[in-house]
């Protein structure tokens, strides 16, 4: 998201804003979210998979490589040529899902396994949906 | 030492970072217009695809190998290379990006094991970028692109070379054409085998002095860094350019005046923001356009425009440009391409003023044209006669979705 500071003034004539000197740049929710910028990517969840974790269908998924994963991360990994987002139990070698209607996907040797990265947030829209959300950002 | 860092088959790796069904698969990218192939990864090497061909003469046994075909997708790599640019430049203080995927990095301390260092580089913009890179170390910047080169070319090396001592340079130069050498192109290497030069080592072996004579001191700084002498400074390696082109086939052929004008304004504000880029101006424009070289009858037209006083500012360029489309334009023909070459270029700083002719630069406007065209997207303001018609605009049939510039092409995560 760019930010563009516009500086207050008075005009022609007249005193200067006294806000002028305390102007800063607004909050930014790069800087909130992203804290490896190079290796974040924004993805889009698809499926119910994840509900349980907050995850919904068409949710925005904010994905960092440079985070290492922990037992029950919640994980963006490379299974047979897809992305796919889960929780990673690294103990057991599992993948889970957060919805009680999926069972565990256990990782075998003939599968491609790969982690790609770990979800560090999701952002949901509650009032608009997202095509509508993606049309406005063309 | 010098590092040079570059990815391996950028254009052709970029494309698997957000496609991991194609991680695994030959891979090969089209230059614009889908005419060439660019680009082939290393799955599509093994099945000897050679680069630079045709892609309608490869298109059957492509098909046959289940090669993938993407068509460039511009958007994806300048933001991927800008990320990978970025990793890379946290191992070092001083970094010079070289090209859209070569980085150069200077290092003014001695580190204990470079070695270690450049497979820490790998791993982390392989984690980060999932883009494949290679790296060399070397003493002088041409030792490091030796170095980087035979960490990916070599056997043995597996993506990281350093070349510390003499000793090594000479292990590797022996392995090396002459023309794998930076700087020595094709015609420079069968000018050197005539004298009886068969690899580098025996160039580097060669009289710094006897090359210079023999054909330039850009060859005998070549001699001089392969020996640990460095020569060449960032300052070099990034000259200001002598000519620039701006040159694009069309989509479809063009045989109206209308589009043929559109295009070449394009073009003359392509060429007029490289000017301004550089900080040069351009005092001899070449104009051409022609049908293709395939056609039964070829037909070139092309003009030369001198301008009184040399300029940089993209609307008088497009008014000469404009002024010799009807001379260009012939009708009943079927462009295939066109373009403009600024051939004479001089310091914008040291501008030789017309004592009748009146300067009509407008600086300031051409300044704050490319800050809001630079804050808000190329494109955002653009010259009206330039209006971009579908017709001559690239053709990318093959195009993957620009995963991390449009929102609606982000990448599926599958929840299921």
């Amino acid at each position: 998201m760019k930010v563009v500071p516009i500086y207050a003034s008075a005009g022609i004539v007249g005193f200067e804003s006294p806000a002028a000197e305390y102007t800063q740049l607004g909050l930014s929710l790069d800087q909130l979210l992203i804290k490896h910028p190079e290796a974040t990517f924004i993805g889009i969840a698809c499926g119910d998979s994840m509900q349980g974790v907050g995850i919904f269908d068409k949710d925005l998924l904010i994905v960092d490589r440079a985070v290492n994963t922990k037992q029950m991360s919640v994980i963006v990994a490379n299974y047979n040529g897809e992305f796919i987002c889960k929780l990673l139990d690294k103990n057991r070698r599992v993948l889970l899902s957060a919805n009680t209607v999926y069972k565990p996907v256990s990782i075998s040797e003939i599968d491609e396994f790969r982690i790609e990265g770990v979800v560090v947030c999701s952002i949901r829209n509650h009032d608009m949906p997202f095509h509508e959300l993606t049309e406005c950002m063309r | 030492m010098y590092a040079l860092v570059d990815a391996v088959s950028f254009y052709a790796s970029a494309e698997k970072v957000f496609d991991p069904s194609i991680r695994h698969k030959p891979v090969v990218v089209l230059t614009n217009n889908d005419g060439c192939i660019c680009a082939v990864c290393p799955i599509a090497k093994t099945l000897n695809i050679p680069k630079f061909e045709p892609y309608f003469k490869l298109k059957k046994y492509l098909d046959q190998h289940n090669v993938v075909v993407r068509s460039s997708n511009y958007e994806l790599y300048a933001d991927l290379s800008a990320r990978m640019m970025a990793v890379i430049g946290r191992f070092c203080s001083e970094q010079h990006v070289y090209s859209i995927d070569e980085s150069f990095l200077l290092f003014s301390q001695k580190l204990g094991n470079w070695r270690e260092y450049g497979e820490l580089i790998r791993s982390t913009v392989w984690r980060e970028t999932k883009l494949p890179v290679g790296v060399g170390f070397g003493m002088t910047p041409t030792l490091a692109k030796v170095a980087n080169h035979a960490a990916k070319k070599l056997v043995g090396f597996n993506g990281v070379a350093v070349i510390d001592n003499l000793e090594q340079a000479e292990y590797i130069l022996k392995q090396m054409k002459l023309a794998d050498i930076w700087g020595i192109g094709s015609r420079l290497s069968k000018r050197l085998a005539l004298l009886g030069l068969s690899n580098a080592w025996e160039l580097a072996q060669q009289s710094a002095k006897k090359m210079r004579d023999f054909h330039s001191v850009v060859l005998e700084k070549t001699v001089r860094e392969l020996n640990g002498e460095v020569c060449f400074s960032w300052d070099e390696v990034k000259q200001p350019k002598k000519e620039i082109f701006s040159t694009r086939s069309f989509g479809q052929r063009v045989t109206d005046k209308f589009n043929l004008n559109s295009a070449l304004i394009t073009h003359a504000d392509i060429i007029g923001r490289k000017l301004r880029q550089q900080n040069s101006k351009v005092k001899r424009l070449l104009i051409f356009a022609h049908t293709s070289r395939f056609d039964p009858a070829y037909i070139k037209r092309e003009y030369i425009h001198d301008f009184v006083t040399p300029t940089s500012d993209s609307l008088n360029i497009a008014n000469a440009v404009s002024a010799l489309v009807d001379q260009i334009y012939l009708p009943n023909i079927q462009f295939y391409k066109c373009g403009l070459g600024a051939l004479e270029l001089v310091n914008a700083s040291f501008t030789q003023f017309d004592l009748f002719e009146l300067s009509r630069e407008k600086d300031l406007l051409m300044r704050s044209y490319d800050a809001i065209n630079h804050k808000y997207g190329q494109g955002t303001l653009y010259i009206s006669s330039a209006e971009q018609v579908s017709q001559w605009k690239m053709r990318r049939a093959l195009l993957s979705p620009q995963y991390t510039t449009r929102w609606l092409d982000i990448p599926k995560i599958r929840c299921i």
